[in-house]
């Protein structure tokens, strides 16, 4: 089988005026379906331009991208924006939630951009979705009215409702503190192991990076390690050691579907 | 209608986040639909109106009136007024093939008397053609004949204001009358006419045989020479009117003996080129206000055009979102577009609503009536959704073109 995501010789370079910028020098690497990655490096070494390439929001200069055995650079903006809207999950550091609008609306968001999906089926998707993410009984509220724990997991909610093949998450818990951190960690491990669904965070936290199953290091453009963890970090148990006052959330445990 | 509902649902979401501006913005198209609404209404109830007294006066009326009446420069034929007689009026009707009717008219303001009562009216001695011509019509009693003419009878056809004046107990014919000091016999009552264009009372009327006038009403200048103040001429369709003024003008100046370059020692005229005047001022008044209308709605338009864009760059990093979970160019372009339709449209509807008020009030206050024309609600409502398709569209494509990582990250 295909992996999922393959890259070949990825550049990526940026012209300001006369002088050239290269964001990426050369990326090759690849991802099965199920893996479980993390990206590190400093801010500079390329790595949210490769997230960026990845989650088709960008294109390389040179080398190749094979996503699910489709080569993406030769598409045009709108088949990008199908394969971003059924293939792709992305969840954003500042979480990106539409403001004055519930939680369910805001998760239903991507669905109205799906051909497919009719109204009705619409409402009951973005209910399994926050279900999945432990927040039934909060469809109603809007993003001010919820934590940033809970907001983050609206926007998570909102990444699965179209059952993509990966997540995409951009710093997930650059916002959130170490518990509701954890907390999030909990749920894409819960998603990747019962799901089955390919998660690839950027991050560069080592704590954060520890729950993965493959950590993918990045400095000036270039991939500098490439290293499989076999016993990662349990969210679950992490939080039952370190903070035993409170429980898991509701539904990271048993995502009902 | 599945696909339509969503972007229009967003549309009225977004833009009641911001309703002050949002009803600010729109302003100009209110108003603009507003002026038109008002317009319309009152330029058509104008032109009704214009026509309802140009048929009361009397259809394919054509007036000949003695000496010049070009109000430019002097003319010498403002001597001549005595130019026209009943001969003329005869030779008009016998002549002229497109002239039906003829009726000599002499005019003289009067104090009539009835009993106690008295009343100052207009008396108009004319023959019995006269009534044809002015589409007039007997409501009680009968209309003077042509031997009464012959004969100088002293019988007189009272208007309604005359009657309503005179004898406010009713029971008008066969009663007497004397119009200065001359006794006459009530034969008819003249069915109401109402105003005509100019805001005369037509029914402030009493006519007398033409011959009783000249001979015992009025003074000795008209009632030597066989002359008459004007000739009312009728014609004998719409389509001739033009015709019967040419068949009539030459033989005025045959029968004048006037060589070719001396001016006509008369002036006819048709009740178009009277009120044409009219209907020209009220068309004038009209295109003063489309303009008006067509800049607001431009201003308006523009200001639709500038929040959109305040919009779309507020909002830069909801679009970057949208583009990110899979929106189209054409979805976000459809978006920003059916903001500025229904922010357009929504002008729209309050103009309609504020003009036909604007116009109600407008009818009240000056007593104009005002005609309500669907097709041009509807075509002003139309025509603000417009504005807002075309001035909503930079902005929106603009929306729809940007970037989905730089729109992300814009600050």
């Amino acid at each position: 089988m295909d992996p999922l995501i393959e890259v070949r010789d990825l550049t990526k370079t940026y012209s300001a005026g006369a002088a050239r910028s290269w964001a990426l020098r050369g990326v090759s690497l690849s991802m099965a379906r199920g893996e479980f990655a993390a990206i590190m490096g400093r801010s500079g070494s390329g790595k949210s331009t490769f997230m960026n390439i990845v989650g088709c929001l960008a294109r390389q200069s040179s080398g190749v991208y094979r996503l699910d055995g489709i080569d993406v650079s030769r598409l045009s903006r709108d088949e990008l924006a199908a394969i971003r809207n059924t293939k792709i999950g992305f969840v954003f550091q500042s979480f990106n939630l539409l403001p004055r609008t519930s939680a369910i609306e805001n998760v239903e968001l991507p669905l109205l951009y799906n051909r497919t999906v009719g109204s009705t089926s619409r409402l009951v998707r973005a209910r399994q979705a926050l279900a999945m993410v432990g927040l039934e009984g909060l469809e109603g509220r809007h993003p001010n009215e919820l934590s940033g724990g809970q907001q983050q997991r609206v926007a998570i909610a909102r990444s699965l409702v179209n059952s993509p093949e990966m997540i995409l998450a951009d710093e997930p818990t650059g916002a959130l503190d170490t518990r509701n951190g954890v907390e999030l960690m909990a749920i894409f491990q819960e998603l990747n192991r019962r799901q089955g669904i390919t998660i690839l965070l950027v991050t560069h936290d080592p704590d954060i990076a520890a729950f993965a199953r493959r950590v993918i290091r990045f400095r000036d453009g270039l991939v500098v390690d490439d290293e499989t963890i076999r016993r990662p970090r349990d969210a679950h148990e992490a939080l039952a050691e370190t903070m035993p006052a409170a429980g898991v959330p509701a539904g990271a445990d048993g995502g009902s579907r | 209608m599945r696909s339509m509902a969503p972007p229009v649902r967003m549309a009225i979401r977004a833009l009641r986040a911001n309703s002050v501006r949002s009803g600010l913005t729109i302003l100009g198209v209110v108003i603009g639909v507003a002026a038109v609404i008002a317009t319309v209404a009152v330029g058509s109830g104008a032109r009704d109106r214009i026509q309802k007294q140009i048929a009361s006066i009397g259809s394919n009326l054509i007036v000949v009136l003695p000496g010049s009446l070009t109000a430019s420069g002097i003319r010498l034929g403002t001597g001549n007024a005595l130019s026209l007689t009943e001969d003329d009026a005869r030779a008009l009707a016998a002549e002229c093939p497109s002239v039906a009717l003829a009726a000599p008219v002499v005019r003289q303001a009067q104090q009539v008397v009835a009993g106690v009562s008295n009343w100052a009216t207009g008396i108009v001695g004319t023959t019995p053609d006269f009534l044809a011509v002015r589409d007039l019509e007997v409501a009680r009693g009968a209309a003077f004949t042509w031997q009464d003419v012959d004969g100088a009878a002293k019988v007189a056809l009272l208007g309604e204001t005359v009657v309503r004046n005179l004898f406010p107990a009713g029971g008008a014919v066969g009663q007497s009358v004397r119009i200065r000091n001359v006794p006459f016999i009530v034969v008819g009552v003249l069915a109401p006419k109402g105003q005509s264009p100019s805001g005369q009372d037509q029914d402030d009327v009493i006519l007398i045989p033409i011959s009783t006038a000249k001979k015992k009403v009025l003074g000795s200048s008209l009632a030597s020479a066989g002359a008459v103040g004007s000739i009312m001429t009728q014609a004998r369709s719409a389509a001739v009117i033009k015709t019967a003024q040419e068949e009539m003008r030459s033989l005025l100046r045959q029968r004048h003996h006037l060589q070719t370059p001396q001016e006509d020692d008369f002036t006819i005229r048709n009740l178009e080129d009277v009120f044409n005047a009219q209907e020209s001022s009220a068309r004038v008044m009209a295109m003063l206000l489309a303009a008006i209308a067509s800049v607001s709605l431009l201003v308006g338009g523009i200001g639709i055009m500038n929040v959109m864009l305040v919009s779309v760059t507020e909002r830069t990093r909801e679009i970057g979102l949208r583009l990110a979970v899979g929106a189209r160019t054409r979805d976000i372009l459809l978006q920003f577009l059916a903001e500025a339709v229904v922010l357009a449209s929504a002008g729209g509807l309050l103009g309609v609503v504020a003009g036909l008020a604007g116009a109600a009030i407008i009818s009240r206050i000056a007593g104009w009536s005002i005609v309500l024309s669907g097709p041009a609600i509807l075509l002003a409502f139309f025509f603000s959704g417009m504005v807002g398709v075309f001035f909503g569209f930079y902005p929106a494509q603009k929306a729809a073109l940007l970037d989905p990582i730089e729109a992300l990250h814009y600050e």
